[in-house]
């Protein structure tokens, strides 16, 4: 199936993708996102198409889309095989890290005729991502992050992670690198861990991270409970190849080295 | 004489009502779906105005019915055998635990990256094999409880089988995590023509071998004994549709998943509506359990308002109240 050159019912297979497609001024196009694309607000008045690991194939058909755009690490294969046997244009990014996202922002200003839009995007955010690494590259204390996006059972992330490579860019070390994407831990090993810096994300909600906040709060001898250094943030900053991951990298920087932070605020050149 | 023609009349009576409420089911099934569910936009898509729903209607609806019709022919099927074999109304494929050593070898099938078919297919009827092998060698042997040994030794594995499902999903800690919880909760979504095709191919020869094997499975409710002195080979008969049905059983869990109480809630309503001659409720199990299905799924794709839900908790919710009600009947 060839892609048309200018595609007018686009459907966006991840809220990832909305986000993008939003990002490059090309929300016009869209006819379709999937559950959870809450970002931006205009998004979630869009017809849903079930969530971006269960997509309603009806529903997409129904839509009459002439592109569906999808993500290679997500959408399940055979639902994407079956899109495009459907003679559905479909096209698959993969945005496996921060670099890789921004060349996807490219990709999709491509496919949608934004190239320009998509060029001072990604440029925007290679020029925000390396003023933040000049700052922290020869930084000589690099606290340890624990980084917990699971409350029960314990779940943090591996090293192949947007999370991760965001920790390391801000100059922080993630405990948990590893093999395994989300690794499960118990309280024991956290805490034997010692992290000097939590951050907890939102998919749990304000009360239960007071909770979770409080059960840590018990174990003085870690050095994130005793300096005080237990945040909530959200995860959508996080976890989506979208072009809030700078926004998510900025944060970071303030939880994990708040003077640096401070410094840059003062000379933003 | 007039005794075997009177049998096979109510036969295709039978046949014919089951028939009909599966092809009514089925056309409720193909003309309702998560885009529209009026049977106004229905006929004109079928007449032509529509292109994009008649595509839907043949190239997603259509192939999904036939799979939920198979499927819960299966599955009624199999708890009809298993109860005339066990000679328990509580046996059906879920208890006795083949269906959960059927998801074992299916989800150790995911894990090693197979396809659906045949890898996914040939791991779960391993596993189905296993545990019914399993469920034998542990009710053999004479022990106090030997006439409800095959009974709890299947319950006790399927508990077992739940385990071990529980173990596999808590140490897969990636994106095939999701694939396999919706496998598991029964899901009836991703299908096309062409798989259609080869389960047909599967399972019908079951079906008839099946239907095949229903006066000595009605001799076989006698008890054993008086079956051999008919000249039924009890344990040449027993055995091959155990097999059958296992293999039969291990092809819809592979494909769908876990989906309960169709087993159970089809052949007893099944039996209190028609008696209990087999050579009547084969066929009826085959298409009135599909009719069910079909139901089951179509509700499963309508109620809820954005993605849609899993069949086995339709199934389920339905299947257990009913069930009490017909146990609760007077006169039952």
């Amino acid at each position: 199936m060839s892609i048309p050159d200018q595609p007018k019912r686009v459907i966006a297979l991840a809220p990832s993708i909305t986000e993008i497609i939003y990002a490059i001024d090309q929300g016009h196009r869209l006819v379709g996102v999937t559950r959870f694309s809450d970002y931006p607000s205009q998004a979630e008045s869009l017809p849903k198409v079930g969530s971006y690991i269960q997509l309603d194939l009806e529903r997409i058909v129904a839509l009459q889309p002439d592109l569906c755009i999808a993500v290679k690490d997500g959408n399940p294969q055979d639902i994407a095989f079956r899109i495009e046997s459907l003679q559905i244009p479909l096209y698959a990014v993969d945005p496996r890290n921060v670099e890789a996202v921004m060349e996807t922002i490219l990709e999709i200003g491509n496919l949608l005729n934004a190239q320009k839009k998509a060029n001072t995007l990604s440029n925007c955010m290679k020029q925000r991502i390396q003023k933040i690494t000049q700052l922290t590259k020869n930084v000589q204390k690099r606290p340890h992050v624990f980084f917990q996006i699971g409350i029960s059972p314990i779940v943090s992330v591996g090293t192949n992670t947007f999370i991760h490579e965001l920790i390391g860019l801000s100059g922080g070390i993630n405990l948990t690198q590893g093999s395994v994407p989300y690794p499960r831990y118990s309280k024991e090993q956290v805490i034997s861990m010692s992290p000097d810096v939590f951050i907890i994300t939102s998919m749990a909600r304000q009360a239960i991270f007071n909770n979770v906040k409080k059960e840590w709060q018990k174990w003085q001898s870690i050095p994130a409970v005793r300096n005080n250094r237990i945040h909530l943030v959200d995860s959508n900053l996080f976890d989506r190849a979208s072009p809030r991951l700078v926004d998510g990298l900025e944060l970071l920087l303030k939880l994990i080295h708040p003077s640096i932070w401070k410094k840059m605020l003062e000379h933003p050149q | 004489m007039t005794k075997k023609y009177s049998i096979w009349l109510r036969i295709v009576i039978v046949v014919v009502i089951t028939a009909v409420a599966l092809l009514i089911t089925s056309l409720m099934g193909i003309s309702m779906g998560s885009s529209q569910t009026d049977f106004h936009s229905f006929f004109n898509a079928i007449l032509g105005k529509d292109s994009t729903l008649l595509l839907i209607i043949w190239q997603i609806r259509f192939p999904r019915v036939l799979l939920a019709a198979f499927v819960g022919g299966t599955l009624s099927l199999g708890g009809l055998v298993f109860q005339a074999l066990l000679r328990n109304p509580l046996a059906e494929p879920y208890i006795l635990g083949i269906s959960g050593g059927a998801a074992i070898g299916g989800i150790i099938g995911i894990l090693l990256n197979l396809s659906r078919f045949p890898g996914v297919c040939a791991t779960a009827f391993t596993g189905s094999m296993a545990t019914l092998a399993l469920v034998f060698v542990f009710s053999s042997g004479k022990t106090a409880l030997a006439k409800d040994s095959l009974l709890l030794s299947g319950v006790i594995l399927n508990s077992f089988c739940a385990a071990v499902i529980m173990f596999l999903v808590s140490i897969v800690q990636d994106s095939r995590l999701h694939s396999i919880i919706f496998w598991l909760m029964g899901d009836l979504s991703h299908t096309d023509l062409e798989h259609i095709g080869y389960i047909s191919i599967l399972l019908i020869p079951c079906f008839i071998f099946i239907f095949g094997m229903s006066h000595p499975m009605n001799l076989l409710l006698m008890g054993k004994d008086l079956a051999q002195s008919m000249g039924v080979r009890v344990k040449t008969v027993s055995l091959s549709l155990l097999i059958v049905t296992s293999f039969m059983i291990s092809v819809t869990v592979s494909y769908c998943g876990l989906i309960g109480f169709v087993g159970l809630v089809m052949p007893h309503l099944l039996r209190m509506l028609l008696g209990s001659d087999h050579r009547i409720l084969v066929p009826a199990c085959i298409f009135g359990g599909g009719a069910y299905m079909v139901l089951c799924d179509l509700l499963a794709r309508i109620l809820p308002e954005s993605g849609e839900m899993s069949v086995g908790v339709i199934t389920a919710m339905i299947g257990a109240p009913l069930f009490i009600f017909l146990l609760k009947r007077p006169g039952t």
